[in-house]
């Protein structure tokens, strides 16, 4: 029963099948999606494939720096991908971004795997690559929403702005409605997960843990500290990124930065 | 000497490189003044006021207000001493009130007199809009109404310096002249410093005016 059923490579082709679907339905009604199905799924293969190969290596080879190194390539990947959702000329932000990434992720990775999970020592790279991987996807999406939305309001609304300093707002007090929609945009993917789990979908890491033969009741566990910790991280980050890219969409004497497009 | 601008440059791109807007400004407004600056659309009007109230920075220059260099002072604090009035009056949702009263929900002004809502429909009736309620939408109201309104939510909280965007350009006639009356009155009844901006021909009647034209990104007394 709680044997694991190994997928072999023909069952692996197999499940092709679905992408044949999906490549079919973007012909019949005309989606033009064909070739970002394909691109897609052979990033899927080949990045996976490459992963499980660096992570075989990495926990068997249980090295500090080898982890601390695996943690900035994904911190400065997900910069990386934010980078390419927020098309911003005007304001440099991806500098705070990377710093509050690195060192929010890092301290909840830390803290997870060492404190609520306890485990020896604390950069155990089994524990501490996936939850930092959790902790920097779920965020990374929630900070690309925030700071795309923070940007595309404060252009739309510069009148309104501009009307509240020329009136004595200060910079806060001039964009403070812009600011919170745009935190709450992004929360909201995160908070909404916290509601549908166990309802609407089962998460990845608990199907996983439970596809791989782990008592529902220990994968639960786990599953409850992702979620919170998702939630945590996702609501520090946001805010100190925010709070700084909004600093910096205004100048020296408070004049905002970004002109009309 | 309330405001004093001294070899104010303003070029786009924030470096002397770029396209040249406002070339050595000098220019000196009295307590009490009415300066009228008259200029064609595009010739960097407005530009001299956003600089004024730090909305812009200038490639290079000085501006002084009551002899402090305005960089010195929490923009706040200047933009609630110095108010500037866009050429588009811009509203928030809400009520006549709600859009009267936002100054106030500013820390800057937070120590100011509140006006109560008796006060405000009393000064709803001196800028000719006694027959709006407060409690209306402001949203709803005409350009014009509106016009009247931002000005006058302008002055409620007591800056000692109105800068004045093309306050008429999209109005008509009638609405327009209401308008010049009300900055008039201001200025000749009440003593505000007025700094006022147009590619009209408008010509104020007052004792106090100086008028300057922006000629070639240059002010010459007109």
């Amino acid at each position: 029963m709680n044997e694991i059923v190994v997928i072999s490579l023909p069952q692996l082709l197999f499940a092709l099948l679905f992408i044949v679907i999906a490549q079919w339905t973007s012909l019949a009604w005309h989606l033009g999606l064909n070739r970002d199905i394909t691109v897609g799924t052979l990033r899927t293969v080949s990045q996976l494939f490459l992963m499980g190969y660096v992570l075989t290596f990495i926990f068997k080879a249980e090295s500090l720096p080898l982890t601390i190194g695996i943690f900035l390539v994904m911190v400065v990947s997900a910069v990386f991908i934010v980078k390419g959702w927020v098309k911003e000329k005007e304001v440099a932000y991806l500098a705070p971004t990377f710093l509050t990434m690195l060192c929010c992720y890092f301290v909840t990775a830390l803290f997870v795997s060492r404190a609520v999970v306890g485990v020896t020592p604390w950069w155990e790279p089994r524990y501490f690559i996936p939850t930092a991987g959790m902790v920097i996807g779920n965020s990374m999406s929630a900070l690309a929403i925030s700071i795309e939305r923070l940007f595309t309001q404060m252009r739309q609304q510069r009148e309104v702005i501009e009307m509240k300093l020329s009136l004595g707002a200060d910079y806060r007090e001039a964009s403070g409605e812009f600011f919170r929609s745009a935190v709450k945009a992004g929360m909201i993917p995160s908070i909404n997960a916290m509601m549908g789990v166990g309802l609407v979908f089962i998460p990845g890491m608990m199907s996983g843990q439970i596809l791989a033969g782990t008592d529902p009741l220990v994968a639960i566990r786990y599953q409850i500290v992702v979620m919170f910790m998702l939630v945590g991280s996702t609501a520090v980050s946001s805010i100190i990124v925010m709070l700084i890219v909004r600093r910096r969409c205004f100048g020296s004497g408070e004049e905002l930065l970004l002109t009309p497009r | 000497m309330l405001l004093s601008l001294k070899d104010v440059v303003f070029s786009y791109g924030g470096s002397a490189a770029g396209p040249l807007v406002l070339e050595r400004l000098d220019l000196s407004v009295e307590k009490g003044d009415f300066i009228l600056i008259r200029g064609a659309s595009g010739s960097g009007k407005s530009t001299i006021l956003r600089l004024i109230c730090r909305l812009q920075t200038p490639t290079a220059g000085t501006i002084l207000f009551r002899g402090e260099p305005v960089v010195t002072i929490k923009p706040s604090l200047l933009r609630s001493l110095i108010c500037y009035v866009p050429q588009v009056p811009v509203m928030v949702d809400g009520s006549v009130a709600d859009n009267l009263l936002l100054p106030f929900s500013f820390e800057s002004n937070r120590s100011r007199q509140k006006p109560s809502i008796l006060q405000l429909q009393s000064m709803l009736e001196r800028f000719y809009l006694g027959d709006i309620p407060p409690e209306n939408s402001a949203q709803k109201l005409s350009v014009g109404q509106k016009q009247r309104l931002a000005l006058m939510r302008a002055l409620l909280h007591g800056p000692e310096l109105l800068l004045l965007d093309e306050p008429t350009s999209a109005l008509d006639r009638e609405s327009a002249d209401m308008v010049f009356s009300i900055i008039e009155r201001l200025n000749t009844e009440e003593g505000k410093t007025i700094v006022l901006v147009t590619h009209s021909d408008y010509s104020p009647q007052v004792p106090r005016t100086k008028r300057y034209q922006l000629l070639n990104r240059r002010l010459e007394p007109a």
